[in-house]
């Protein structure tokens, strides 16, 4: 009894320091590229470091104070925290887009034929955002782009710092429209037709039924997106550096971090200004937490 | 009194919601194929103007297809340095080096974490779970001054290495996914006295394998269409993706335009992922619908 005891805690020891063993690497892995990454990213945010000067002097909180006060950095600053914002619009706007996709193909006339345009919606999603953007600079181009050809203008859309936030979000929008009509599906798929039904006696039109039943039931899913896509869009590069090829008005926080940080060397500044745009999508994170943990309980 | 009524108003009524209905079917029909239209334009435009000569593509007067096709753009792709060839094998490299052994260790630390026992298991998970609050931009520059400072920046490496150690996306998926197999399974092997290892091998491995065909269709776009860390690290080096390789002709286009050329490159760069995406697309919606991660 009591040797068969002591060799089941025998056992417990050695199955508990395998599973140290198997999630080591993992781990590891997050430790050296995640957590020492910050601390330097801390540490080196608290210098003048120059790379191409190999100079390193303690500055304290001097790089936070010029990203926000000092002219030469902060109009650039501004600019791209401003320019990120003004392009998470597209957020709402490519989630309406998709929403509407979903209802199009939950719709009866679709129903043989829905699956099929599954497929082809979500194909930008799939394709490359260079491979995007290069299509959609061509199609913008204000001399021979076709756009203008189309629309029989002549828009500069590239020089003027509106427009081309605007280019922008239209191009997202039609590279984004997939994925979020794949998840409002999903969504939708999750809801029981007893509610369905239990309208269809009451005599529900299909608008009402969307916007009683569909809409409301499908809020965790529409949150999700939004989040999910503030935090995307918190993060654009290539939009900034491929498609406006660097063009002021379309500079985001992370080509800030990659003009100053890995562009000009200028280490520490650059790392000040990862270290505010991690703190944003920290926030932003952890709202989602908050709020997504209260809609489970209520469910 | 009311089933008289009904009797009265119930043949118009289905009529006109018959009518309704093939009103609606036509809007709901002229929609799709709008928006349907809308979204192979511009890959038909892709296609199109990369047979193109280069000046037919920047003329003021509109052309939808090429006045005569021609396949300079795809044989200039070859003279690119690296050559569009190299850059395709670049990809695949990482994508060879990264995934069998990134999915593997995550694989097994899944399963540590969803069926052994683990002493602060929650903490260890929410851990790992945490950096992915932590975007790349921000963690990018002191590794970058680490790979530099090692030589290895211009080469694959800080693409592959961090892979190795799993991805943590990829993990709360598996954990999540192993909740739903039976531990039967496990005990029965305990109980013959294979070791974990062998359990994880033989018994979890192949009973993950929907997940892990899920994810790794995922992991596998998301490093073929990756972009921010390869142009950092690549750039100017024969080592480039196809997609830092792409941006980079888009860069020396600057000087004297090439659509062609470039469409060209984006085609060739764009037809593997459409075929996986094609022979997978089950597993796309499935692992979309299961967890709603995207990249």
């Amino acid at each position: 009894m009591n040797s068969s005891h002591v060799k089941k805690t025998d056992l417990h020891k050695s199955e508990r320091n395998m599973a140290r063993l198997f999630i080591a690497l993992p781990v590891i892995g997050f430790c050296i590229f995640t957590l020492v990454t910050l601390v330097f990213v801390f540490v080196f945010s608290l210098m003048d470091y120059n790379v191409y000067r190999e100079e390193y002097s303690f500055i304290g909180f001097q790089n936070f104070t010029d990203l926000f006060s000092n002219e030469i950095y902060s109009d650039a600053f501004f600019r791209a925290i401003g320019n990120t914002m003004f392009m998470l619009l597209g957020v709402p706007v490519g989630m309406v887009v998709g929403l509407g996709l979903s209802a199009l193909l939950q719709a009866k006339a679709m129903r043989k034929c829905s699956k099929v345009f599954q497929v082809l919606f979500y194909l930008p999603a799939v394709t490359s955002a260079v491979a995007i953007n290069l299509v959609f600079r061509y199609l913008f181009n204000p001399s021979y782009g076709l756009i203008n050809k189309m629309l029989g203008t002549e828009i500069l859309w590239f020089s003027n710092e509106w427009l081309i936030k605007i280019a922008i979000m239209i191009k997202n929008t039609w590279a984004g429209m997939g994925g979020t009509m794949i998840l409002c599906l999903a969504g939708m798929l999750s809801i029981p037709s007893s509610y369905y039904e239990a309208a269809d006696i009451d005599g529900a039109k299909p608008g009402r039924k969307f916007f009683s039943i569909t809409l409301p039931l499908i809020t965790p899913t529409l949150f999700y997106m939004l989040i999910t896509g503030i935090i995307g869009g918190l993060q654009s590069y290539a939009d900034a550096q491929v498609f406006a090829n660097g063009a002021s008005g379309a500079q985001t926080i992370v080509y800030f971090i990659w003009q100053y940080g890995i562009n000009q060397g200028k280490q520490g500044l650059a790392s000040a200004g990862s270290l505010v745009l991690a703190v944003f999508i920290m926030i932003v994170t952890f709202i989602q937490f908050k709020i997504s943990n209260k809609w489970v309980y209520e469910a | 009194m009311s089933p008289l009524s009904q009797a009265l108003t119930k043949k118009p009524s289905d009529k006109s919601s018959k009518a309704g209905r093939i009103i609606r079917g036509t809007i709901v029909w002229i929609l799709v194929l709008f928006v349907a239209f809308i979204t192979v334009f511009p890959y038909l435009w892709m296609l199109l103007t990369s047979f193109k000569e280069r000046l037919e593509a920047m003329s003021i007067d509109f052309t939808l297809f090429p006045e005569v096709f021609v396949f300079d753009s795809y044989k200039a792709l070859s003279d690119q340095d690296p050559s569009l060839i190299r850059a395709f094998f670049n990809t695949a490299l990482i994508e060879v080096a990264v995934i069998p052994i990134g999915t593997f260790v995550t694989a097994l630390a899944a399963f540590a974490f969803a069926k052994m026992r683990l002493p602060h298991k929650h903490f260890w998970l929410l851990f790992l779970m945490s950096g992915m609050m932590v975007p790349y931009a921000a963690l990018m520059l002191p590794q970058y001054r680490v790979f530099s400072e090692i030589g290895w920046v211009g080469t694959p490496w800080p693409l592959i290495i961090p892979g190795l150690f799993g991805n943590v996306s990829m993990l709360f998926f598996f954990v999540q996914y192993l909740k739903s197999i039976p531990t039967s399974l496990i005990e029965a092997g305990r109980v013959d006295g294979a070791s974990w290892f062998r359990i994880f091998l033989k018994i979890m491995l192949p009973s993950m394998f929907p997940a892990i065909a899920a994810q790794v269709v995922f992991w596998f776009l998301g490093i073929w269409n990756d972009y921010f860390a390869p142009s950092i690290y690549l750039s100017g080096s024969s080592w480039l993706t196809l997609q830092a390789l792409l941006a980079q002709i888009n860069d020396n286009m600057q000087r004297m335009p090439d659509y062609p050329l470039v469409m060209a490159g984006a085609v060739l760069s764009s037809i593997p992922i459409i075929v996986i995406y094609i022979a997978c697309q089950r597993y796309f919606v499935q692992s979309l619908a299961l967890t709603g991660m995207k990249d």
